[in-house]
Protein backbone atom coordinates (compact mmCIF):
# COMPACT_ATOMS: atom_id res chain seq x y z
CA UNK A 1 0.00 0.00 0.00
CA UNK A 2 1.56 3.52 -1.18
CA UNK A 3 1.39 6.16 1.70
CA UNK A 4 -0.77 9.29 1.40
CA UNK A 5 0.82 12.39 0.34
CA UNK A 6 0.16 15.97 1.18
CA UNK A 7 1.27 18.24 -1.67
CA UNK A 8 1.28 21.24 -2.00
CA UNK A 9 2.93 24.64 -4.31
CA UNK A 10 3.98 27.87 -2.22
CA UNK A 11 3.07 30.09 -5.04
CA UNK A 12 4.92 32.96 -3.77
CA UNK A 13 8.09 30.89 -4.84
CA UNK A 14 6.51 29.01 -7.75
CA UNK A 15 7.84 30.71 -11.57
CA UNK A 16 6.00 28.62 -13.12
CA UNK A 17 9.07 26.31 -14.52
CA UNK A 18 6.67 23.50 -15.34
CA UNK A 19 9.09 20.50 -14.47
CA UNK A 20 6.78 18.51 -11.97
CA UNK A 21 4.23 18.84 -14.99
CA UNK A 22 6.62 17.08 -17.46
CA UNK A 23 7.77 14.51 -14.20
CA UNK A 24 4.39 13.67 -12.84
CA UNK A 25 1.49 15.04 -14.99
CA UNK A 26 -1.10 13.39 -13.69
CA UNK A 27 -0.06 15.48 -9.94
CA UNK A 28 0.64 18.76 -11.19
CA UNK A 29 -1.68 21.29 -13.48
CA UNK A 30 -0.60 24.97 -14.48
CA UNK A 31 -3.34 27.59 -13.33
CA UNK A 32 -4.67 30.79 -15.49
CA UNK A 33 -1.33 32.16 -14.25
CA UNK A 34 0.68 28.77 -15.04
CA UNK A 35 1.84 28.44 -11.82
CA UNK A 36 1.88 24.85 -11.00
CA UNK A 37 -0.93 23.52 -8.77
CA UNK A 38 -2.01 19.84 -7.10
CA UNK A 39 -4.50 18.23 -9.43
CA UNK A 40 -4.57 15.05 -7.73
CA UNK A 41 -1.84 14.76 -4.94
CA UNK A 42 -2.31 10.32 -5.36
CA UNK A 43 -1.93 11.00 -9.41
CA UNK A 44 1.52 9.03 -9.20
CA UNK A 45 3.75 7.41 -6.86
CA UNK A 46 5.38 8.81 -3.85
CA UNK A 47 8.84 8.26 -5.28
CA UNK A 48 7.47 10.78 -8.15
CA UNK A 49 6.51 13.33 -6.87
CA UNK A 50 9.39 13.71 -4.73
CA UNK A 51 11.63 13.27 -7.73
CA UNK A 52 9.17 16.60 -9.56
CA UNK A 53 9.83 18.54 -6.15
CA UNK A 54 13.38 17.66 -6.26
CA UNK A 55 13.52 19.15 -9.49
CA UNK A 56 11.66 21.85 -8.57
CA UNK A 57 14.03 24.75 -9.46
CA UNK A 58 13.00 26.71 -6.75
CA UNK A 59 12.13 23.97 -4.17
CA UNK A 60 8.28 25.24 -4.58
CA UNK A 61 6.69 22.04 -3.86
CA UNK A 62 6.07 20.77 -0.49
CA UNK A 63 5.49 17.51 0.56
CA UNK A 64 4.15 15.52 3.69
CA UNK A 65 3.25 12.29 4.26
CA UNK A 66 -0.99 12.74 4.89
CA UNK A 67 -0.94 10.30 8.23
CA UNK A 68 2.27 11.15 10.37
CA UNK A 69 2.69 14.99 8.98
CA UNK A 70 6.33 14.16 8.27
CA UNK A 71 7.67 16.43 6.17
CA UNK A 72 9.41 14.70 2.82
CA UNK A 73 10.49 18.04 1.27
CA UNK A 74 12.41 20.74 0.98
CA UNK B 1 3.67 59.76 -27.26
CA UNK B 2 7.31 59.01 -26.22
CA UNK B 3 9.78 61.11 -27.55
CA UNK B 4 12.33 60.00 -30.61
CA UNK B 5 15.37 59.63 -28.25
CA UNK B 6 13.47 57.31 -26.02
CA UNK B 7 14.71 54.99 -28.53
CA UNK B 8 18.41 55.07 -28.84
CA UNK B 9 18.57 51.89 -26.35
CA UNK B 10 22.75 52.76 -26.66
CA UNK B 11 22.93 56.38 -25.99
CA UNK B 12 25.83 56.71 -23.45
CA UNK B 13 23.37 58.27 -21.01
CA UNK B 14 21.37 55.15 -21.17
CA UNK B 15 24.10 52.95 -20.49
CA UNK B 16 25.55 54.41 -17.00
CA UNK B 17 21.34 54.55 -16.03
CA UNK B 18 18.61 52.38 -17.58
CA UNK B 19 16.61 52.88 -14.78
CA UNK B 20 15.49 56.35 -15.60
CA UNK B 21 15.02 55.20 -18.99
CA UNK B 22 12.97 52.29 -18.04
CA UNK B 23 10.91 54.60 -15.64
CA UNK B 24 9.65 57.25 -18.34
CA UNK B 25 8.66 54.48 -20.96
CA UNK B 26 7.06 52.33 -18.11
CA UNK B 27 5.07 55.37 -17.23
CA UNK B 28 4.56 56.45 -20.46
CA UNK B 29 4.52 54.01 -22.75
CA UNK B 30 4.59 50.16 -21.45
CA UNK B 31 4.30 48.28 -24.88
CA UNK B 32 6.51 50.43 -26.82
CA UNK B 33 7.18 50.54 -30.48
CA UNK B 34 11.14 51.37 -30.64
CA UNK B 35 11.14 52.29 -34.35
CA UNK B 36 14.84 53.15 -34.24
CA UNK B 37 15.71 49.60 -33.45
CA UNK B 38 11.84 48.25 -35.02
CA UNK B 39 11.01 46.29 -31.86
CA UNK B 40 8.75 46.25 -28.94
CA UNK B 41 9.55 47.08 -25.87
CA UNK B 42 8.31 45.89 -22.32
CA UNK B 43 8.32 47.91 -19.54
CA UNK B 44 5.74 46.32 -16.88
CA UNK B 45 6.42 43.87 -14.53
CA UNK B 46 3.17 42.20 -15.16
CA UNK B 47 3.11 42.30 -18.93
CA UNK B 48 6.35 40.91 -18.45
CA UNK B 49 5.85 37.73 -16.33
CA UNK B 50 2.36 37.00 -18.39
CA UNK B 51 4.44 37.31 -20.94
CA UNK B 52 7.42 35.01 -20.46
CA UNK B 53 5.22 32.20 -19.06
CA UNK B 54 3.48 32.14 -22.38
CA UNK B 55 6.23 30.66 -24.18
CA UNK B 56 4.03 29.54 -26.94
CA UNK B 57 2.94 33.32 -28.06
CA UNK B 58 6.84 34.48 -27.89
CA UNK B 59 9.30 32.42 -29.19
CA UNK B 60 12.76 31.67 -28.07
CA UNK B 61 14.08 30.38 -31.41
CA UNK B 62 15.15 34.49 -32.17
CA UNK B 63 17.34 33.22 -34.48
CA UNK B 64 15.58 30.33 -36.83
CA UNK B 65 12.84 32.80 -36.99
CA UNK B 66 14.37 36.26 -37.40
CA UNK B 67 15.84 36.57 -40.44
CA UNK B 68 16.46 40.17 -40.18
CA UNK B 69 20.17 41.71 -40.09
CA UNK B 70 21.76 42.13 -36.25
CA UNK B 71 21.09 45.65 -34.65
CA UNK B 72 22.85 47.78 -34.05
CA UNK B 73 24.55 46.97 -37.50
CA UNK B 74 28.00 45.54 -37.65
CA UNK B 75 31.00 46.31 -39.94
CA UNK B 76 29.73 45.34 -43.58
CA UNK B 77 33.37 43.81 -43.41
CA UNK B 78 32.18 41.21 -41.00
CA UNK B 79 28.83 40.46 -42.69
CA UNK B 80 29.87 36.84 -43.39
CA UNK B 81 30.42 35.76 -39.68
CA UNK B 82 26.79 36.50 -38.89
CA UNK B 83 25.99 33.22 -40.65
CA UNK B 84 28.47 31.24 -38.00
CA UNK B 85 27.42 33.22 -35.40
CA UNK B 86 24.32 32.42 -36.08
CA UNK B 87 24.67 28.98 -36.79
CA UNK B 88 26.13 28.30 -33.83
CA UNK B 89 23.58 30.09 -30.84
CA UNK B 90 20.87 28.58 -32.59
CA UNK B 91 21.52 25.12 -31.35
CA UNK B 92 21.25 26.39 -28.28
CA UNK B 93 19.28 25.43 -25.55
CA UNK B 94 18.50 29.10 -24.63
CA UNK B 95 17.21 29.34 -28.60
CA UNK B 96 14.55 26.60 -28.44
CA UNK B 97 10.77 26.14 -28.35
CA UNK B 98 8.77 23.28 -27.09
CA UNK B 99 9.13 20.20 -27.61
CA UNK B 100 13.47 20.47 -28.91
CA UNK B 101 13.64 22.57 -25.69
CA UNK B 102 11.97 20.29 -23.08
CA UNK B 103 14.12 17.53 -24.56
CA UNK B 104 16.95 19.33 -24.17
CA UNK B 105 16.54 20.91 -21.04
CA UNK B 106 15.51 16.75 -19.59
CA UNK B 107 19.34 15.87 -20.70
CA UNK B 108 20.88 19.14 -18.61
CA UNK B 109 18.36 19.10 -15.54
CA UNK B 110 19.41 16.58 -12.99
CA UNK B 111 22.81 18.55 -13.07
CA UNK B 112 21.61 21.33 -11.49
CA UNK B 113 18.88 20.47 -9.07
CA UNK B 114 19.25 22.37 -6.28
CA UNK B 115 20.68 20.51 -4.32
CA UNK B 116 23.15 18.85 -6.80
CA UNK B 117 24.01 22.65 -6.90
CA UNK B 118 24.24 23.52 -3.35
CA UNK B 119 26.66 20.60 -2.73
CA UNK B 120 29.07 23.12 -5.05
CA UNK B 121 29.04 25.50 -2.05
CA UNK B 122 32.27 24.06 -0.18
CA UNK B 123 34.08 24.62 -3.43
CA UNK B 124 32.59 28.33 -4.24
CA UNK B 125 33.82 28.88 -0.44
CA UNK B 126 37.09 27.86 -0.63
CA UNK B 127 37.46 29.69 -4.28
CA UNK B 128 36.12 32.83 -2.51
CA UNK B 129 38.65 32.47 0.01
CA UNK B 130 41.59 32.05 -2.18
CA UNK B 131 40.49 34.80 -4.23
CA UNK B 132 40.06 37.37 -1.56
CA UNK B 133 43.40 36.22 0.73
CA UNK B 134 45.30 36.81 -2.90
CA UNK B 135 43.43 39.92 -3.35
CA UNK B 136 44.62 41.49 0.30
CA UNK B 137 48.02 40.41 -0.06
CA UNK B 138 48.79 42.60 -3.45
CA UNK B 139 46.64 45.08 -1.32
CA UNK B 140 44.05 46.62 -3.93
CA UNK B 141 41.49 44.73 -5.53
CA UNK B 142 39.53 45.42 -9.10
CA UNK B 143 36.51 43.40 -7.88
CA UNK B 144 35.73 42.34 -11.89
CA UNK B 145 39.03 41.22 -12.74
CA UNK B 146 40.18 39.91 -9.61
CA UNK B 147 37.31 38.12 -7.96
CA UNK B 148 34.16 38.45 -9.85
CA UNK B 149 35.21 37.10 -13.48
CA UNK B 150 37.66 34.30 -11.88
CA UNK B 151 35.31 32.67 -9.36
CA UNK B 152 32.42 31.77 -12.23
CA UNK B 153 35.68 30.15 -14.44
CA UNK B 154 37.25 28.52 -11.70
CA UNK B 155 33.68 27.07 -11.29
CA UNK B 156 32.99 25.92 -14.46
CA UNK B 157 36.21 24.74 -15.37
CA UNK B 158 35.39 22.25 -12.97
CA UNK B 159 31.99 21.65 -13.40
CA UNK B 160 33.62 20.57 -17.38
CA UNK B 161 36.47 18.41 -15.64
CA UNK B 162 38.98 20.09 -17.06
CA UNK B 163 42.28 20.57 -15.22
CA UNK B 164 43.09 24.08 -12.93
CA UNK B 165 45.93 24.74 -15.59
CA UNK B 166 43.26 25.15 -18.66
CA UNK B 167 41.37 27.71 -16.82
CA UNK B 168 43.35 30.79 -18.22
CA UNK B 169 43.05 29.54 -21.67
CA UNK B 170 38.87 29.11 -21.03
CA UNK B 171 38.78 32.48 -19.25
CA UNK B 172 40.48 33.94 -22.50
CA UNK B 173 37.47 32.30 -24.38
CA UNK B 174 35.01 33.47 -22.22
CA UNK B 175 36.13 36.84 -22.75
CA UNK B 176 35.97 37.19 -26.21
CA UNK B 177 32.30 35.21 -25.96
CA UNK B 178 31.39 38.30 -23.71
CA UNK B 179 30.69 40.33 -26.95
CA UNK B 180 27.49 38.65 -27.82
CA UNK B 181 24.73 41.17 -28.02
CA UNK B 182 27.05 44.16 -27.57
CA UNK B 183 26.56 47.49 -29.80
CA UNK B 184 30.25 47.62 -31.14
CA UNK B 185 30.15 47.38 -34.87
CA UNK B 186 33.86 45.22 -35.01
CA UNK B 187 31.83 42.53 -32.17
CA UNK B 188 31.58 39.81 -33.92
CA UNK B 189 35.19 38.92 -34.62
CA UNK B 190 36.05 38.42 -31.07
CA UNK B 191 32.98 36.63 -30.83
CA UNK B 192 33.71 33.98 -33.73
CA UNK B 193 37.30 33.82 -32.21
CA UNK B 194 35.49 32.62 -28.82
CA UNK B 195 33.10 30.94 -30.57
CA UNK B 196 35.61 28.89 -32.75
CA UNK B 197 38.19 28.15 -29.49
CA UNK B 198 35.33 26.76 -27.72
CA UNK B 199 34.73 24.19 -30.12
CA UNK B 200 38.37 23.22 -30.83
CA UNK B 201 39.04 22.98 -27.20
CA UNK B 202 35.62 21.09 -25.86
CA UNK B 203 35.29 18.49 -29.34
CA UNK B 204 38.06 16.17 -27.75
CA UNK B 205 36.51 16.35 -24.31
CA UNK B 206 33.26 15.12 -25.49
CA UNK B 207 35.29 11.98 -27.01
CA UNK B 208 36.64 11.16 -23.99
CA UNK B 209 33.63 11.72 -22.33
CA UNK B 210 31.77 8.93 -25.02
CA UNK B 211 34.23 6.76 -23.75
CA UNK B 212 34.62 7.00 -20.46
CA UNK B 213 31.72 9.11 -18.54
CA UNK B 214 32.44 10.76 -15.28
CA UNK B 215 30.11 13.18 -13.34
CA UNK B 216 31.25 16.37 -15.01
CA UNK B 217 28.63 18.22 -17.08
CA UNK B 218 30.56 17.52 -20.52
CA UNK B 219 29.45 13.39 -19.75
CA UNK B 220 25.92 14.68 -18.97
CA UNK B 221 25.67 16.34 -22.54
CA UNK B 222 27.98 13.69 -24.10
CA UNK B 223 25.22 11.08 -22.81
CA UNK B 224 22.36 13.33 -24.68
CA UNK B 225 24.07 12.39 -27.83
CA UNK B 226 25.01 8.90 -26.90
CA UNK B 227 21.08 8.81 -26.51
CA UNK B 228 20.00 10.57 -29.97
CA UNK B 229 18.33 13.81 -28.46
CA UNK B 230 21.83 16.19 -28.58
CA UNK B 231 23.85 16.17 -32.02
CA UNK B 232 27.68 16.80 -32.09
CA UNK B 233 27.04 20.55 -32.48
CA UNK B 234 24.63 21.03 -30.03
CA UNK B 235 27.41 19.28 -27.26
CA UNK B 236 29.80 21.79 -28.03
CA UNK B 237 27.99 24.79 -27.97
CA UNK B 238 25.76 23.78 -24.94
CA UNK B 239 28.95 23.43 -23.41
CA UNK B 240 30.41 26.75 -24.35
CA UNK B 241 26.77 28.23 -23.00
CA UNK B 242 27.55 26.91 -19.84
CA UNK B 243 30.63 28.67 -19.86
CA UNK B 244 29.22 31.82 -21.31
CA UNK B 245 25.68 32.12 -19.70
CA UNK B 246 27.35 31.17 -15.98
CA UNK B 247 30.57 33.51 -16.50
CA UNK B 248 29.03 36.65 -17.57
CA UNK B 249 25.64 36.50 -15.44
CA UNK B 250 27.46 35.66 -12.16
CA UNK B 251 30.67 38.59 -13.08
CA UNK B 252 27.34 41.05 -12.90
CA UNK B 253 25.86 39.86 -9.69
CA UNK B 254 28.97 39.73 -8.22
CA UNK B 255 29.94 43.27 -9.60
CA UNK B 256 26.46 45.30 -9.27
CA UNK B 257 25.80 43.88 -5.74
CA UNK B 258 29.12 44.95 -4.63
CA UNK B 259 28.47 48.63 -6.12
CA UNK B 260 24.94 48.48 -4.00
CA UNK B 261 26.26 46.97 -0.96
CA UNK B 262 29.34 49.98 -0.94
CA UNK B 263 26.85 53.12 -2.60
CA UNK B 264 24.18 52.45 0.67
CA UNK B 265 26.24 52.08 4.00
CA UNK B 266 23.16 51.52 5.83
CA UNK B 267 22.69 48.60 3.90
CA UNK B 268 26.83 47.90 4.18
CA UNK B 269 26.34 47.90 8.23
CA UNK B 270 23.25 45.81 8.14
CA UNK B 271 24.74 42.69 6.48
CA UNK B 272 28.31 43.21 8.18
CA UNK B 273 26.20 42.81 11.25
CA UNK B 274 25.07 39.33 10.67
CA UNK B 275 26.64 38.31 7.54
CA UNK B 276 25.54 34.64 7.35
CA UNK B 277 22.00 35.52 7.71
CA UNK B 278 21.54 38.65 5.96
CA UNK B 279 23.35 37.15 2.76
CA UNK B 280 20.59 35.19 1.30
CA UNK B 281 17.77 38.11 0.71
CA UNK B 282 20.56 40.54 -0.01
CA UNK B 283 21.74 38.78 -2.73
CA UNK B 284 17.90 38.87 -3.71
CA UNK B 285 17.71 42.45 -3.34
CA UNK B 286 21.12 43.02 -5.54
CA UNK B 287 19.29 40.55 -8.29
CA UNK B 288 16.12 42.93 -7.98
CA UNK B 289 17.94 46.57 -7.27
CA UNK B 290 20.80 45.87 -10.80
CA UNK B 291 20.23 42.76 -12.18
CA UNK B 292 22.96 40.77 -14.22
CA UNK B 293 20.75 40.68 -17.22
CA UNK B 294 18.54 44.27 -18.47
CA UNK B 295 16.73 42.62 -20.81
CA UNK B 296 16.20 39.55 -23.40
CA UNK B 297 14.49 39.09 -26.25
CA UNK B 298 11.62 36.68 -28.07
CA UNK B 299 10.29 36.73 -31.18
CA UNK B 300 6.27 36.82 -31.81
CA UNK B 301 4.58 33.71 -32.29
CA UNK B 302 0.93 34.99 -33.49
CA UNK B 303 -0.93 38.15 -33.70
CA UNK B 304 -1.35 39.40 -29.90
CA UNK B 305 -2.97 42.40 -28.29
CA UNK B 306 -1.35 43.44 -25.60
CA UNK B 307 -2.70 47.01 -23.59
CA UNK B 308 -4.35 48.25 -27.09
CA UNK B 309 -0.91 47.51 -28.95
CA UNK B 310 -1.11 45.04 -31.50
CA UNK B 311 2.02 42.78 -31.70
CA UNK B 312 2.35 40.82 -35.06
CA UNK B 313 3.47 37.45 -35.45
CA UNK B 314 7.08 38.06 -36.33
CA UNK B 315 7.50 41.04 -34.28
CA UNK B 316 11.11 41.65 -32.71
CA UNK B 317 10.52 41.83 -28.94
CA UNK B 318 12.65 42.48 -25.86
CA UNK B 319 11.54 42.48 -22.22
CA UNK B 320 13.03 44.58 -19.58
CA UNK B 321 14.01 42.90 -16.63
CA UNK B 322 15.45 45.09 -15.19
CA UNK B 323 12.21 47.58 -15.49
CA UNK B 324 10.02 44.76 -14.06
CA UNK B 325 12.21 44.98 -11.20
CA UNK B 326 12.08 48.82 -10.54
CA UNK B 327 7.94 48.48 -11.04
CA UNK B 328 5.83 49.90 -8.04
CA UNK B 329 2.96 48.21 -8.82
CA UNK B 330 5.28 45.81 -7.33
CA UNK B 331 7.85 46.71 -5.29
CA UNK B 332 7.51 49.67 -2.79
CA UNK B 333 9.67 52.46 -3.43
CA UNK B 334 11.11 50.28 -5.92
CA UNK B 335 14.53 52.45 -6.40
CA UNK B 336 15.16 51.68 -2.88
CA UNK B 337 18.17 49.35 -1.62
CA UNK B 338 16.88 47.20 0.91
CA UNK B 339 19.12 44.17 2.05
CA UNK B 340 15.80 43.20 4.28
CA UNK B 341 13.47 43.58 1.03
CA UNK B 342 10.45 40.35 1.96
CA UNK B 343 8.77 39.43 -0.57
CA UNK B 344 11.04 40.02 -3.39
CA UNK B 345 9.38 38.49 -6.08
CA UNK B 346 11.97 39.88 -8.68
CA UNK B 347 12.31 38.30 -12.16
CA UNK B 348 16.45 38.40 -12.43
CA UNK B 349 16.66 35.22 -13.40
CA UNK B 350 13.36 35.02 -15.83
CA UNK B 351 10.58 32.90 -15.65
CA UNK B 352 8.22 29.74 -17.23
CA UNK B 353 9.93 27.02 -18.93
CA UNK B 354 13.28 28.84 -19.90
CA UNK B 355 13.73 30.04 -16.10
CA UNK B 356 17.67 29.86 -15.25
CA UNK B 357 19.13 26.60 -15.16
CA UNK B 358 21.90 27.88 -13.17
CA UNK B 359 19.61 29.44 -10.46
CA UNK B 360 20.87 27.80 -7.33
CA UNK B 361 24.89 27.97 -8.12
CA UNK B 362 24.24 32.00 -8.83
CA UNK B 363 22.81 32.60 -5.73
CA UNK B 364 24.96 30.66 -3.88
CA UNK B 365 27.93 32.48 -5.62
CA UNK B 366 26.72 36.00 -4.99
CA UNK B 367 25.73 34.78 -0.81
CA UNK B 368 29.40 33.05 -0.47
CA UNK B 369 30.94 36.68 -2.10
CA UNK B 370 28.66 39.28 0.02
CA UNK B 371 29.04 37.47 3.18
CA UNK B 372 33.14 36.56 2.65
CA UNK B 373 33.07 40.45 1.76
CA UNK B 374 31.25 41.29 4.70
CA UNK B 375 33.38 39.54 7.00
CA UNK B 376 36.58 40.46 5.94
CA UNK B 377 36.77 43.87 4.50
CA UNK B 378 33.96 46.22 6.50
CA UNK B 379 36.11 49.02 5.27
CA UNK B 380 35.21 48.30 1.93
CA UNK B 381 35.11 51.37 -0.86
CA UNK B 382 35.37 52.77 -3.90
CA UNK B 383 38.33 53.76 -5.21
CA UNK B 384 37.05 55.37 -8.55
CA UNK B 385 34.23 57.88 -9.13
CA UNK B 386 34.02 57.22 -12.86
CA UNK B 387 32.32 53.61 -13.55
CA UNK B 388 31.73 52.51 -16.90
CA UNK B 389 29.57 49.93 -18.26
CA UNK B 390 29.96 47.90 -21.65
CA UNK B 391 27.58 49.03 -24.35
CA UNK B 392 25.04 46.20 -23.79
CA UNK B 393 21.28 46.40 -23.86
CA UNK B 394 21.10 42.81 -22.83
CA UNK B 395 23.93 43.01 -20.00
CA UNK B 396 24.80 45.45 -17.19
CA UNK B 397 28.34 44.84 -17.00
CA UNK B 398 30.70 47.04 -15.32
CA UNK B 399 34.36 47.68 -17.47
CA UNK B 400 36.17 47.62 -14.00
CA UNK B 401 35.41 47.47 -10.30
CA UNK B 402 38.60 49.03 -8.31
CA UNK B 403 38.16 49.37 -4.10
CA UNK B 404 39.74 49.61 -1.67
CA UNK B 405 39.52 48.14 2.46
CA UNK B 406 41.80 50.62 4.70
Amino acid sequence: MERKLRVWVDHGACVGNGTCLTIAPAVFVHNADRQSEVADPAGDSAARILAAAESCPVSAIHVEDAASGERLFP
Amino acid sequence: MVAPELDDMFAPDVIADPYSHYARLRTSDPVHWNDRYQLWVITRHDDIVWMIRHHELFSSAVIRNDPRPPYPPVDPGDLSLVGYVRAFRADQLVEHDRPGHLAMRQVMHGYFTPKAMESWRPFVRRAVTELLDEARARGRMDVLTDLAAPLPVRVITQMMGVPPEDREHLRELADKLLHINRGEPDRLRPLTEGMRGMLEYVEPLVESRLARPGADFISVLAQGEKAGVLTRHQVLVNTALLLFAGHETTMNLICNGTLALIRHPDQWARLRADPAAAAPAATEECLRYDPPVKSTQRIASADVELRGKQLRKHDRIRWAIASANRDPAVFPEPDRFDIGRHPNPHVAFGAGIHFCLGVTLARLEGQEVFRALAERFPALHLESDRLEYQPSIQFRSLKALPVGWS
